[in-house]
Formats: structure tokens, sequence, C-alpha cells
């Protein structure tokens, strides 16, 4: 089997050096690891274990998200591990469906804007309208924040 | 020797050899609880076990596979490919003749699983970019490896196992070889020529696609693909003086290795990591399991038979060693095929007044180029056709062999001219 993956390597290889890309191909372990909580909730991660020291962690369900890059194998699973208490903690809401709802639309938006741009030729005035519309939403989370109940202390939020 | 063992040796080689050839079973695990068998049930001593395994063909091979997992990631392949395939200009005929060129070439340096490994991927690409149909450049390719791969002792598996055996040296083996290798090849592309002519079109945008590609971008590491040609070089050249200087052939190859690990400073680890130990076990169980056949007799009165029925004529012999060899390896696996005639051979010519050096080299010719016959018939074939599989084309097992099984008969008819003009 592994020849049959070096082969295949080799093919991306050669294509991407010829599409202009400087290529490094790093051997590892791919780790897939899940867990499936309450209320049919399955919370999915891949990353990969290199020489490099390089860790590219990506949750994969129940909504695509690329986490991070780490320099310790250790961090990768301290983060699954908080990951692991907030889904926990967040599976016991009665609004975890629609969390995950909310989150694979907003993918699905990043996904179509990705499409518009690359294939159309948007006039400022959309792009105006789609980033007025994106400070609203950013608003109304920061609001949120402030104005509910905070129910997991283990880590402070990054991203609020 | 007790009955009981002669019985118990032949049943369980017969067992074995059945899983490996029927592939039911990985080979490797096959062979070695076949080889571990034959010391439980005591046909064999572990002592004498041990002393079956060729190390020096294991050696070999070895030291091979490293250099060659060194050169591979130079992109020295990539560059060739891009810079022939730039030289026909795009054109498919002339792209299949020069890959088959350098799969002849590379696999009468390296072996033909290698070779294989090396030259599908690029070819695959060529023709992606081409937008053409793989399958005639794989199979001209799969044949040009064995023949190239036949011509020299570190070509192929069975040329490997037949030299250290018998002390053929690298020298012998190309010079008894390769013009008649190089002469088959000529008629092979010839008639591959012909037959794909017609059916390979292409459109002047996907040419031009070639002729932009950049054979420099493919060089990824300049100063180890010049370390790695010299070592590749020097080790040839070993071989060609091994035994000037009286070394035996394991013993260059793992100097040119060690020697490669040694400039290139890269991890020892990254590149052993891609040996191909399966392989490398598949032959120490096979050793076992066929030395225990000869430990207990067997191998004798085969021999004793099979000299009978060629009534010592050593004419006879080479020509039905030539075409039973042929014929075999095109539908089973020629190593363990060559691993038990090795030892049949041998004591045939220690029954027998002439000089079996004809014998020999029929015998490597037959197992080589007979796994041109078809898609099963030997390693390289069955690794192109995975890679292929992969790559969603198909080579299914008649379409190859509509091709390529009345070539090999050409093949072998070519060949056995060649022996009794030369030999007999």
């Amino acid at each position: 089997m592994n020849k049959y993956i070096n082969s295949e390597a080799n093919q991306h290889v050669m294509k991407l050096i010829q599409l202009g890309a400087a290529v490094q191909v790093v051997s590892g372990k791919m780790v897939y690891a899940s867990f499936k909580f309450e209320q049919d909730v399955e919370v999915s991660y891949a990353y990969n274990i290199n020489k490099n020291n390089k860790y590219f962690l990506e949750r994969i369900k129940p909504y695509p998200l690329s986490i991070k890059e780490f320099e310790n194998p250790e961090d990768v699973i301290e983060l699954i591990k908080i990951d692991y208490d907030q889904f926990t903690n967040a599976v016991k809401s009665h609004n975890i469906k629609n969390f995950i709802k909310i989150n694979n639309s907003l993918n699905k938006s990043i996904k179509a804007f990705e499409d518009l741009f690359l294939y159309y030729n948007i006039p400022a005035e959309y792009t105006q309208k789609i980033e007025h519309n994106i400070e609203k939403i950013q608003e109304t989370i920061q609001k949120a924040s402030k104005e509910c109940n905070r129910v997991f202390f283990t880590k402070e939020p990054e991203n609020l | 020797m007790p009955e009981q063992h002669l019985i118990i040796g032949i049943l369980i080689f017969s067992l074995s050899y059945i899983m490996i050839v029927s592939e039911k079973l990985n080979r490797t695990v096959v062979a070695l609880f076949g080889a571990v068998l034959m010391i439980l049930f005591q046909v064999v001593s572990q002592e004498e076990a041990l002393e079956h395994i060729d190390f020096n063909t294991l050696g070999l091979l070895i030291g091979m596979m490293i250099i060659v997992n060194i050169i591979k990631r130079t992109g020295l392949f990539q560059y060739l490919a891009i810079k022939t395939a730039k030289l026909a200009k795009g054109d498919p005929v002339k792209i299949i003749l020069y890959f088959s060129i350098i799969a002849a070439v590379a696999s009468g340096l390296l072996d033909n699983v290698t070779t294989i490994l090396l030259i599908v991927p690029v070819t695959l690409v060529i023709s992606d970019t081409l937008k053409i149909n793989p399958v005639p450049f794989i199979i001209s390719e799969i044949m040009a490896a064995n023949i190239g791969g036949a011509a020299t002792l570190i070509g192929d598996p069975p040329n490997i196992m037949i030299g250290s055996f018998t002390g053929l040296s690298f020298v012998d083996f190309v010079i008894n070889l390769a013009p008649i290798m190089l002469v088959i090849f000529i008629v092979t592309i010839f008639f591959i020529k012909i037959i794909y002519r017609k059916s390979l079109k292409v459109s002047e945008e996907s040419r031009q696609l070639i002729l932009k590609m950049d054979e420099r971008k493919a060089i990824t590491d300049k100063k180890l693909l010049i370390k790695s040609l010299i070592v590749l070089f020097i080790t040839i050249g070993g071989f060609t003086l091994a035994e000037q200087i009286g070394m035996e052939s394991a013993s260059v190859a793992i100097f040119g290795a060690s020697l490669l690990l040694l400039i290139s400073r890269i991890e020892p680890e990254e590149i052993l990591v891609d040996v191909e130990w399966v392989t490398i076990f598949f032959f120490g169980g096979l050793f076992v399991l066929v030395g225990s056949l000869e430990s207990i007799g067997v191998i004798s009165i085969l021999a004793e038979k099979l000299l009978n029925v060629t009534q010592g004529d050593l004419g006879i012999t080479t020509i039905l060693v030539l075409w039973m060899s042929a014929i075999l390896s095109s539908f089973l696996d020629n190593i363990p095929y060559v691993a038990t005639m090795i030892p049949l051979v041998n004591e045939m010519e220690s029954l027998s007044t002439s000089n079996f050096e004809p014998v020999w080299w029929a015998l490597s010719i037959g197992a080589c180029l007979g796994g041109n016959g078809t898609i099963i018939g030997a390693s390289a074939n069955v690794v192109a056709r995975g890679i292929v599989e992969r790559n969603g084309h198909k080579i299914t097992f008649l379409g190859y062999m509509k091709i390529a099984f009345p070539l090999m008969i050409m093949s072998i008819m070519i060949s056995t001219i060649y022996l009794l003009v030369f030999y007999l």
C-alpha cells in the first residue's frame, strides 16, 4: 500500500511543481478522533503527527473548522480536551441543534462568498453590503456575550 | 532422513506454494509461516534453515533499494520524463518510445518494480496533460522494464538469485544477456509502435501544454542528484569489477548505499522505512522453504527425473528450461519459481558432465521475459496495474495478454535462436 501512496504523492508533487509551487512532502501519521454526545451530536477531529513538529488540528464534525497549528502534540490533546468539555456543556442546552445549524450556515455562507468573489466581478456596493451585514452579526455576537450568563471558565475565549 | 520428514516437507512446501501462487493470502506471510513450519516439524533445524537464506541476494536488494530511495528524492525521473516528452514535441508514439528506453535502461540498473514505481507516476502526469489514455504507455513500459531488467545481474530478482547462487558476475550477465535483450527490445517496441500508431491522437493544445512544462523545476535537490549519480556509477563500477576485487555483489551494493547515506546526510530512518521489507522477508521465507526441500532430497529426485526426460541432452534441457520458465512465469510469480529451479538446475548440473551455463541463461531469460506474458506475470506488472487502477484507468487481464503474450512468445523464439546459435 505504501508504494501506491508514494506513487500518488509523486504525481501530485510533479503537477504542483509544474504549477510553480514549492513542495515539501512530510511523512507522518494522520489521527482521526471522534466523540459521541447526547442528542446525536458527534464531534470529530483530524490532525497529523510528523517529525517537523507542526500539527494541524481540524474539527471535521459537527461543522468543519480549522482550529490551529501547534508545535507540540500535547497541545493538540489539550485543545481537544477543552473542546470536548465545552461540547459536553453545550449539548445540555436545548439550543445545541440550532447552534450547529447556524454554524453550518455560516460555513456555507463563507463558501458561497468565496465562489461569488472568484467567479464574478462584484461591484463595491455588494461587498459593502456584505461587510455591513457581517458587522451586524458580529455586533449581535458581542452583545450576546455581554448580556448572557457565562457557563465555561476553564479557558478564556480567544475570539470574543 | 526419515520418510515422515520427507512427506511433511513436501506437504508444507506444496501448500505454501499453492497459497503463494493463488494469492489468496499475503505471499510474505505464507512464505514465513511455511518456513517456520519446516523448523517446527523438524524438517530442518533453525541453523540449517538460516544457512539456506541467501544473504547475498538480500544484501544486494536492500543496498539497491536504499540507493534508489535516495535517488528518487531528487526528481530525476520527473526531469527525464518532461525532457523527453518535450523532445518528442508531445507526439505520443515518440513518447512511448522514449519512455520505454528510460524504463529499459533504468530497469537494468534498478529492479523492475522500482523502475515501474518511478516511471508510471510521471507517465500518468504526462498522459493526463496530453488528455490521452495512459494504458498503451504503461503496457510498453512494463514490457521494457522486464526486458531491461533481464539484461543485467541487478535488473530483476531472478537474475540476482541466479547470479548469487552460480557466481556468474555482473559482466557475465551484461555480455551474455544485454545484446539479445537489446534485439528483443527493438523488435518489441517496433511492434508496439505498429499496434498503437493509429489510436494515439492528441490535440495541438495538449502538445503545447507539454512544451510549456519546465523540466528544470523537477530537480528538487541538484547537489543530492550529483552525489546520488556519482555513487550509482561507483556502485555499477563495483559490480563490474566485483570479481577482480574479490567482493560479492551484496557488499558492493551495501557499500554504495552506506556511502550515499553518509554523504547525503539524510536521516537513515527516512530512507530505511521505504525499503521493501515485505519483499526482503518474502525472499527469506522462500529460501528456507526451498532449502528445506533441498535438505530432504526432493530436489535431487526431481533433478534425476528431469534429466531422464531430457536424456541428459544439454540442448533439449536448455530449450525445455527456457520455454517452461517463460510459460510458467507468465502465470506464476517468477521469484518462487526461480528459487525452486536454482537448486534443481544445480543438482542437474552436478549429475551431468556438460557445461550448464546455457541452462542458467535459459532460466534467467525465460523467467524474466516470461513475466511479460500476462499482467500477473511479474511483480512490476501487478504494481503498474495497481497504480493505473488507482488513477481511474483499467488494464484487463485479456486486454494486456492480447498484446503482450504474442510479443512475449516472439521474444522467447528470438532467445531460442540466440541460445541455439551461440551456446548449443
